[in-house]
């Protein structure tokens, strides 16, 4: 049985069957029916933690092309995307793809009939629009599989051989979701929480409109926050004797006036001696506790990333006399990535694509409304 | 007129808003008062641009003729383009006796010698500066006149300004510099805004203050050597000392508009939590970039927030003083 229809058709352990209300209202799950419903099986709002979790495992590089077709690889690699968090998808079906394409088109020419602001490409161009799967991506069972959504743009009289590019991408996605909230879901809902968008906003708008109409979802911006953003540069910093991070920067802004922007990008050897002594400093004080070597080694906490920072931040004191901590940290990128403070991620190597979307889940999956 | 010459006139004329256009054309002193009057300031910049080039072809005017309105206008114009400092090191015995006739001519022959094709305009400016245009070309073409280079000196300082280097470039500048000045070597003073009047009142100036003679010693902080590097000099601190000195230098006044300013540092990190990062022997090597629409007046700012805002949370017993000694 094909792993799609296994994440479209599975039931909660629960077997809840929800009353599904009217669709002429509208109406959002909220993460409190969603716990009227299953409350008998104890699953409690604590799941999906306010705070991300505070430890997680060291990213090893997946061979991710050897398990998702490497041209769909290609096309979420080396583009930035914006990213916003999406409610669970009501009665959306891995299966009906070519349908929601017909559907989506159909709904964008629509609107650019009334008069919508869609002129990207002219209003002598349609817009074609195909939904396909990326197989492979998703880590565990719990995970729907991930959507890819393309708008070529159309014109109406093109030549045979005119290559057509997109002019608009998206993506919807959940990689290694929280089991517990993602099992507590009624049937019928699909959770595919993070959202990356590239190209014009108009079709950005149209795009989420729909899905918002068809699957009764809600879309929020995403804002990797300053604890996520200090994730990365730790996890991205970790992989790099795998593959060379070859800087790592930093953007932050002063909130003097006028706004002082500091752009610190540290040396990767130096920057890897210092995580890697904040480690040690780490394990020598797990000595004390009973952590087995590989799981400690595996596992990296909140502090030793916090430690890193730190380092960082008191180096730059020694120089500058400035405290970064009275500002805020806007970017921070490395050869494998870059990760914006406004929720623009752009991930360039794929190997490490999986331990960031990891991290981007949880930003949304805490999201989630309540 | 050929077609080279014709570009290097729109370009000036591109360049040259019409209201400052009969000031330049005056001071040039190329034009008969006729032809400058037959110059319609109401028409379009096209129009003129024909008519200008109508004139010069009248005139017979040559290349080199051209390129001197180019230098008037960026002279009473310098406030455009990006401009960087590098400063002068190690001065020869004779550096301080070197005077306009013999800096020219050795600038000159000296860049002459690295570069087969060039072309050099210097102009001693009222305010003692000298003023360099050099229009690069190499053994297959002839000097670029559309991407000339532009330095400022002023002789008996170690500093100099220049805007549209290449990189490719940088090295025969630095070259015919260093040997025309009479020092060992160049480098980058980390300074850069568009506006050369406030760099270069922020160099000069603060220089002055540090120096109050018109004959410098060696700048101290710039001892090269390093004799026991595990006292691991702080090549950082003069470099943010110097921007605090051009803050204090300026009190509450009007601040030079700088818009960014980098620093390379190699240090030692130290830091009291860190045993392992403390006791290691390289330097920790990044770079950091300061940048703002108004730089000196952010940095301002940020001191006169209050001492208690920029204090740095620290496991240790606080944060290490300027006058660190080394812990060994």
């Amino acid at each position: 049985m094909e792993r799609h229809q296994n994440s479209v058709t599975r039931t909660p352990l629960n077997s809840v069957v929800v009353q599904r209300r009217s669709k002429s209202k509208s109406y959002r799950l909220s993460y409190r029916s969603c716990l009227g419903a299953t409350s008998r099986l104890c699953f409690t709002p604590a799941l999906t933690a306010r705070r991300l979790n505070t430890s997680r495992r060291a990213p090893k590089s997946h061979n991710i092309t050897e398990k998702v077709n490497p041209e769909k690889l290609a096309l979420l690699v080396k583009t930035e995307w914006q990213l916003s968090y999406v409610s669970p998808l009501y009665q959306f079906r891995h299966t009906q793809l070519k349908s929601y394409s017909r559907q989506l088109s159909a709904f964008i020419a629509a609107e650019k009939q009334q008069g919508l602001a869609v002129e990207v490409e002219g209003p002598q161009k349609t817009f074609r629009v195909s939904f396909s799967l990326v197989q492979g991506m998703a880590e565990s069972d719990d995970d729907a599989e991930t959507v890819l959504i393309q708008i070529h743009s159309k014109p109406l009289f093109a030549r045979q051989d005119e290559p057509q590019r997109p002019v608009w991408s998206g993506w919807l996605t959940c990689i290694n979701g929280n089991p517990d909230y993602l099992r507590s879901l009624p049937k019928d809902f699909i959770c595919l929480p993070l959202f990356g968008s590239s190209g014009a906003e108009a079709l950005t708008t149209l795009v989420k409109s729909w899905f918002q109409q068809f699957f009764d979802c809600c879309f929020g911006p995403l804002e990797i926050s300053h604890t996520c953003l200090q994730w990365l540069m730790a996890l991205w910093t970790n992989c790099h004797t795998e593959s060379s991070i070859q800087h790592l920067k930093m953007i932050w802004t002063l909130p003097v006036v006028p706004p002082l922007q500091v752009t610190y990008t540290v040396n990767s050897e130096d920057a890897w001696e210092l995580w890697s002594s904040v480690r040690k400093e780490k394990e020598k004080e797990n000595k004390a506790g009973e952590m087995a070597k590989d799981e400690e080694e595996n596992s990296i906490d909140i502090e030793e990333v916090t430690g890193f920072m730190q380092g960082l931040k008191s180096h730059f004191y020694r120089h500058f006399r400035l405290d970064l901590s009275a500002g805020s940290l806007d970017q921070v990128s490395t050869a494998l990535g870059s990760a914006k403070y406004k929720g623009r991620i752009k991930i360039s190597n794929s190997r490490y694509m999986i331990t960031t979307l990891t991290l981007l889940t949880e930003c949304a999956l805490l999201k989630m409304p309540i | 007129m050929d077609t080279s010459n014709k570009r290097l006139i729109q370009r000036l004329m591109s360049r040259i808003p019409i209201k400052m256009l009969r000031t330049t054309l005056g001071k040039w002193g190329r034009l008969t008062e006729v032809q400058l009057k037959s110059m319609n300031l109401t028409q379009s910049k096209w129009a003129l641009t024909e008519k200008l080039i109508a004139i010069c072809e009248e005139n017979e005017l040559e290349v080199k003729h051209l390129t001197e309105l180019e230098m008037i206008y960026i002279i009473d114009n310098p406030n455009q383009g990006m401009w960087h400092t590098f400063q002068l090191m190690d001065p020869e015995d004779d550096a301080q006796s070197v005077e306009l006739t013999q800096f020219k001519e050795q600038f000159k022959s000296h860049i002459r010698e690295l570069v087969r094709q060039v072309s050099v305009k210097m102009k001693k400016h009222t305010d003692e500066a000298v003023w360099i245009r050099i229009a690069w070309g190499d053994a297959f073409s002839r000097p670029n006149h559309l991407k000339p280079t532009y330095v400022v000196h002023h002789l008996q300082t170690p500093y100099v300004f220049v805007t549209s280097l290449t990189a490719k470039q940088k090295p025969l500048l630095s070259q015919a510099l260093v040997l025309s000045t009479r020092h060992q070597a160049i480098k980058d003073a980390n300074l850069s805004g568009r506006k050369l009047t406030a760099i270069r009142d922020l160099m000069m100036r603060q220089y002055q203050q540090v120096f109050p003679t018109k004959y410098p010693s060696p700048l101290t902080e710039h001892n090269p050597t390093v004799s026991n590097p595990h006292i691991g000099r702080e090549q950082a601190e003069p470099a943010a000392n110097r921007l605090q000195m051009a803050c204090e230098a300026f009190g509450g006044g009007m601040l030079p508009q700088l818009q960014s300013a980098v620093y390379k540092l190699e240090t030692k990190f130290r830091d009291q939590t860190n045993k392992t990062m403390t006791e290691r022997e390289e330097p920790f090597k990044c770079v950091v970039k300061f940048a703002s629409t108004n730089l000196l007046e952010s940095l301002r700012n940020c001191a006169s927030s209050g001492r208690n805002y920029f204090v740095i949370t620290d496991n240790g017993p606080g944060p290490s003083s300027k006058t660190d000694q080394p812990q060994n």
